[in-house]
């Protein structure tokens, strides 16, 4: 642990429990851990008691025990959500871990105006998802789009993307791949940029080539980088929510787009149906939980720390 | 969210949900996104009517004697309706100098939520607008005022005002939870260029079914012998009830609801002949364009690209601001009947406003003639008011006596406990198996859908 404690004048000698390095580490998490108890724990403690009741929002809400979740599992439309979302994670995640890496290897070198090659990739990741959903809609359009055309050029008879039940999932997930790349490059070429030259050099001059090189010196160390973008992408891509609700089409998502966040808008905000939703989400939290859990400890299989 | 209908073209659909969306996203914390909010853009893009006399002084007495007070008002809408409400609220002001009213616009999905997290916290606007079908699901909820006692006290006459519009609101023990501010009808809009091109005589009140397909047939055409269709002769928008096909199952003798709320009656005959009457110009006669991609691609009719539209009176403005040379007429009669679908706004109050007697004093006054003569200008929806509808709006634009005249044959677009998530079911199978794609007929996808629709009726 970095010695913070020592650097700062202390008034008396600290002993006790607290005492210390210890005190100052609890000092400075304090902010994060009041936030994430009053803006996370709240309202997910909150969620649970509500998803024991009938509560449309207005009237006074109803306990129901453990219904809605019973309610949960027999609706057809809640299994849809999460299929969809599951197919939306095995897709979306692989590959923009896999993309990033990628841009992340070829963007980490000095050529000239490198830094504005490196922040154009970055420009989706702060850009609104409605601006970019927007300019998507428009590359899907089944008539005037770009792809259509580009596909046109090559005498590919176009689709209807959007609309049509078997490609919607597909190009949402391309859009949202697209649009997360940014954050995820960043992470690599950072992790990369830490890799000593030295390792190169040593296993260079053991006669290592430029595959054996990525393989058995930058991937090992690059492995913590892809542990961290890999949970970011997980969680987010649980939450999959904007991309759905703009580009869905026509008019609203349909069984083949419905995400499980969507479906808890759906329960909550259309059907004045707060407790289904509290209870959908509760699922949510869990499925995240476990995941992250699992993911945490699968990672000194495969993650290498310098 | 259903109600989309009111959003005209697509892309002006997208842009609302876009920013729906924006405001949906902070709510759900830890949700990803985020960036600024689109402003929606117009769908009444009408030449902003600023002609016309100002709003002077209502021939309705007004009785508001209390303190000075300031009162909130939320609508849906467009920078246009901004700017016409601002105009009633300035004249309201000038009659009830003791109130000031803050017009507050949101586009329509953001509106809802923001509504009903308003009303939940107990800090919700004075007066605000309320969509017919979506009017029960608030009225039950008990978060609105009634406002029968200050009518009886007042003896304020109901009668002035569109009979449909004052049912929408009125409860079946006799309140009055709100006023109607404006009400929408379909009709057929006709492009007068296409008609004279192909030699067709324009539609009129003798129109039936097979009169639209005819003509239609007549107008579908393959302008530049590509062997794909150039110019369609029908269009309308199938992912509401609203826009057509809710007409078509009257004309046909069909019905949504049994008369008690409780079950559906799409499940009939008669329902599904409407139904499939819409599948059918698509897929059978083939003079509409596949549903799906004009879903995206917008509305066919203001493009150029079709001859007749069935939509509502809304569509005014934009097929105005289009450029397109159009006539008005009533939708084409069914084999049973001659019906449209009408679908009022309201004003309501909120139960827990601290000012219920300046809110009256503001409900009644967007009512009174002086209001209504104010919004008409927009040409973007039907006046309520009796006097104003058989008076200045009759011939306010070219058609606007066929929306008027069509009240005497409209039907309210069905109202109940759980509208959106009914109407989520029902669209949701049809546009997937009977309009973007004939997987099913009518008949067939209604019966799949009949025990969820009933078990949702049920279950409220």
């Amino acid at each position: 642990m970095i010695r913070v404690g020592g650097r700062l004048p202390t008034i008396r000698r600290p002993t006790g429990p607290l005492a210390g390095e210890e005190r100052w580490a609890w000092l400075f998490l304090a902010p994060t851990l009041l936030g994430l108890a009053i803006l996370s724990a709240g309202p997910i403690i909150a969620a649970f008691g509500i998803s024991l009741t009938d509560w449309d929002l207005f009237t006074a809400p109803k306990f129901v025990g453990l219904d809605n979740f019973g309610q949960l599992l027999a609706d057809r439309k809640f299994g849809i959500a999460l299929r969809n979302t599951t197919f939306y994670t095995l897709t979306s995640v692989p590959l923009g871990l896999v993309l990033a890496l990628g841009i992340a290897i070829a963007l980490n070198r000095s050529i000239r105006g490198i830094a504005w090659i490196r922040t154009a990739y970055f420009l989706p990741v702060v850009t609104s998802t409605t601006a970019i959903a927007l300019v998507w809609f428009w590359i899907y359009s089944p008539q005037e789009g770009l792809l259509n055309q580009v596909l046109g050029l090559f005498g590919i008879q176009g689709q209807r993307w959007i609309s049509d039940p078997f490609w919607a999932m597909p190009s949402i997930v391309i859009m949202s791949v697209w649009q997360g790349l940014g954050t995820s490059v960043i992470i690599f070429l950072a992790g990369l940029q830490a890799i000593p030259q030295e390792y190169h050099d040593a296993a260079a001059v053991d006669g290592a080539g430029r595959w054996a090189r990525f393989r058995h010196v930058t991937l090992p160390l690059l492995t913590p980088s892809i542990f961290f973008t890999g949970i970011l992408s997980l969680i987010g891509s649980f939450q999959v929510f904007d991309q759905v609700y703009i580009l869905a089409r026509p008019g609203r998502p349909t069984e083949a787009t419905i995400t499980l966040i969507y479906y808890i808008y759906e329960k909550g905000f259309q059907n004045f149906k707060m407790g289904d939703a509290a209870a959908a989400s509760w699922v949510l939290f869990v499925i995240v939980a476990v995941l992250t859990v699992v993911y945490f400890r699968l990672q000194r299989r495969w993650v290498h720390y310098q | 969210m259903f109600e989309t209908v009111r959003s005209t073209s697509p892309g002006d659909r997208s842009l609302k949900r876009a920013a729906a969306a924006l405001a949906v996203v902070a709510l759900l914390a830890g949700c990803g996104g985020g960036g600024t909010t689109t402003p929606s853009t117009s769908q009444a893009a009408s030449p902003a009517a600023s002609g016309g006399q100002s709003p002077a002084a209502s021939s309705t007495p007004v009785a508001y004697n209390g303190p000075p007070v300031t009162i909130e008002y939320s609508i849906w809408g467009d920078p246009q309706e901004i700017t016409s409400q601002k105009k009633i609220t300035e004249a309201f002001k000038k009659v009830e100098p003791n109130i000031t009213v803050n017009v507050t616009v949101s586009d329509w999905d953001a509106y809802w939520d923001k509504l009903q997290t308003g009303l939940a916290g107990g800090a919700a606007p004075d007066v605000f607008a309320m969509d017919g079908p979506l009017f029960p699901d608030y009225q039950t909820r008990d978060v609105l005022l009634d406002l029968k006692p200050y009518i009886d006290k007042e003896g304020y006459d109901l009668g002035q005002l569109a009979d449909q519009g004052v049912a929408d609101f009125t409860t079946a023990d006799g309140g009055q939870y709100g006023l109607p501010r404006d009400l929408n009808v379909i009709a057929l809009y006709y492009n007068k260029k296409m008609f004279d091109a192909a030699g067709v005589a324009a539609p009129d009140g003798t129109w039936d079914w097979n009169k639209l397909v005819e003509a239609a047939k007549k107008l579908t055409k393959d302008t530049n012998g590509d062997g794909k269709t150039d110019q369609w002769g029908f269009y309308t928008e199938t992912t509401d009830m609203e826009n057509y096909w809710l007409s078509l199952v009257w004309q046909n003798g069909g019905e949504v609801l049994a008369p008690d709320k409780k079950s559906t009656m799409l499940n009939t005959p008669e329902a599904a002949g409407g139904i499939q009457f819409l599948q059918d110009l698509i897929y059978k006669h083939k003079v509409m364009p596949d549903p799906a991609i004009t879903a995206e691609t917008g509305d066919a009719f203001e493009q150029g690209k079709a001859a007749i539209e069935a939509n509502g009176s809304w569509l005014v403005p934009t097929h105005t601001a289009a450029g397109l040379d159009f006539g008005i007429a009533p939708l084409p009669k069914g084999p049973v009947a001659q019906a449209t679908s009408v679908n009022p706004t309201g004003a309501v109050v909120f139960k827990g406003t601290k000012a219920p007697d300046a809110a009256w004093a503001f409900v009644k006054y967007l009512a009174s003639p002086a209001a209504q003569e104010q919004l008409m200008q927009l040409h973007a929806s039907l006046p309520v008011s009796k006097d104003v509808l058989s008076g200045p709006f009759a011939t306010a634009f070219d058609g606007a006596k066929v929306f008027a005249d069509s009240l005497a044959y409209a039907k309210l677009k069905p109202s109940f406990k759980g509208y959106n998530e009914f109407a989520e079911a029902l669209q949701g199978e049809l546009d997937e198996n009977v309009f973007n794609a004939p997987n099913k007929t009518a008949a067939e996808a209604l019966a799949a859908v009949n025990d969820q629709l009933n078990s949702l009726l049920a279950g409220q």
